[in-house]
């Protein structure tokens, strides 16, 4: 019979999995150590680049067996019949928020995660850049202006956790003050040093 | 919510005078960034030559510390063994000349690379494409002879010789058909031999019932070699969804990857 090849595939989305995603014992977290390790980094790796191609900030463990949710296509293989538990998917989580891939949102709890395909530290810096250079320093802006700009930008759809996170980085430099109001919070910004 | 911007025709017009601001805006922020780049690359290319000089012996010795090295070559764009000079940058850093020697270290760093996947045994044809991508030589399977440049099986097998006095344990296996490189310092037991052989004439999956029936054991014999296989070597990988069986092992280095 020879060797079996095993194909990436370009999923309805335009995603491209990697032929790892095809090789059926990916859906089993391994008992050796070495390669479990490896496996770990396959599965953080797919999911972050995954989270990245379709702006997904969250993760939950009802993603895993559903169908229909956004996560589909990468926790369960169709073609090779092999998909991953709840529980898998919750350890998953822990091992992406141990490696500070992610955060428990809300915390407090360990079925729901915000992925950081970006750190806080690197939207801080996007949220400054995007801020100077669409002429915003020293007014005062409200969060839903920023997560839904009149030109789309990549900061649309950030959830407010994440925002707020990106907001306290760029506080501690001296270049975004908190404006607490009645109507929601907004942040005015600075060019700082 | 007083601040959030009105849907006037005012509106209107400040929004294409934003277009336009961001558009010029966006243009000098490129070029800028774009020369910055520049800069820091040439900075950082400087950089890593005289890391490359102060931490030769490093790298000439230890796999591990010579395959990080090189990755963070290929992620800049050097490549270690191009260049003016014969054997390379690479030659001209850490003064190994020799062509023979130098594709020995690229087998070694792929075997190294690779052995978390494979268990430490890769096959001839795996290897050969590797290397030949890691040179950046574009080579249809089977046609190295053929293609200006590119790296042969018989010049693996040379340099695999010239490694042996290194004591680096390299050796050639051949398994029913194929040659598999093995780059762990250990003794291929006889029932392993025997496994990689019917995985590799089934294509990759076998069980413990399909195992001991081709090669005449009892069951407990095939799992001891399946486990060993797994949980010693590394060598394959365990699949607990199989509906052929409810430990089904898929031994990696008979498997090609995309």
């Amino acid at each position: 019979m020879g060797s079996r090849k095993l194909q990436t595939h370009i999923a309805p989305s335009g995603y491209k999995l990697p032929s790892i995603h095809a090789f059926p014992p990916f859906f089993c977290f391994q008992p050796a150590a070495k390669t479990r390790v490896s496996q770990d980094d396959q599965w953080v790796q797919l999911i972050l680049s995954y989270a990245r191609f379709r702006r997904l900030f969250t993760l939950t463990v009802d993603d895993a067996e559903k169908t229909g949710s956004d996560w589909e296509e990468v926790l369960i293989n169709e073609r090779i019949n092999r998909r991953l538990t709840k529980q898998q998917v919750r350890t998953l989580l822990q091992m992406l928020v141990a490696r500070g891939q992610a955060t428990y949102e809300p915390p407090r709890q360990d079925d729901s995660v915000l992925l950081y395909w970006r750190k806080p530290g690197e939207w801080a810096e996007v949220l400054h850049s995007w801020a100077v250079s669409t002429g915003q320093l020293n007014t005062i802006m409200t969060f839903y202006e920023i997560q839904a700009p009149s030109l789309p930008s990549e900061l649309s759809d950030i959830p407010t956790p994440l925002l707020k996170r990106a907001i306290d980085i760029l506080t501690k430099t001296n270049r975004a003050q908190i404006i607490e109001s009645g109507e929601g919070d907004g942040v005015r910004f600075f060019a700082g040093s | 919510m007083a601040l959030r911007r009105g849907a006037g025709l005012a509106a209107f017009e400040r929004h294409k005078a934003d277009i336009q601001s961001y558009a010029t805006l966006s243009e000098s922020l490129t070029r800028q960034s774009l020369d910055a780049l520049e800069v820091q690359l040439d900075h950082f290319r400087m950089t890593l030559q005289r890391f490359a000089s102060s931490h030769r012996e490093d790298i000439k010795k230890d796999p591990e510390f010579r395959a990080q090295f090189q990755q963070m070559c290929i992620s800049i764009g050097v490549d270690p063994l191009a260049g003016p000079q014969k054997g390379g940058w690479w030659a001209e850093m850490l003064g190994m000349g020799d062509w023979q020697y130098e594709l020995g270290v690229q087998i070694v760093d792929v075997c190294v690379g690779t052995r978390d996947k494979n268990g430490g045994m890769i096959d001839m044809r795996e290897l050969l494409r590797l290397l030949n991508k890691l040179r950046g030589i574009a080579v249809l399977e089977g046609k190295e002879s053929s293609t200006p440049g590119a790296v042969t099986e018989e010049d693996v097998l040379r340099s695999i010789k010239t490694l042996k006095p290194l004591g680096a344990g390299y050796e050639i296996i051949h398994i029913g058909s194929r040659k598999m490189v093995r780059s762990i310092v250990k003794e291929l037991d006889m029932d392993q031999a025997k496994v990689l052989e019917i995985a590799e004439s089934v294509g990759g999956k076998v069980w413990a019932e399909l195992v001991a029936e081709a090669a005449g054991w009892p069951v407990d014999r095939a799992v001891a070699a399946l486990e060993n296989m797994l949980l010693r070597d590394g060598s394959c990988w365990i699949d607990d969804q199989d509906p052929e069986a409810s430990a089904v092992y898929w031994v990696i280095s008979v498997l090609e990857w995309e």
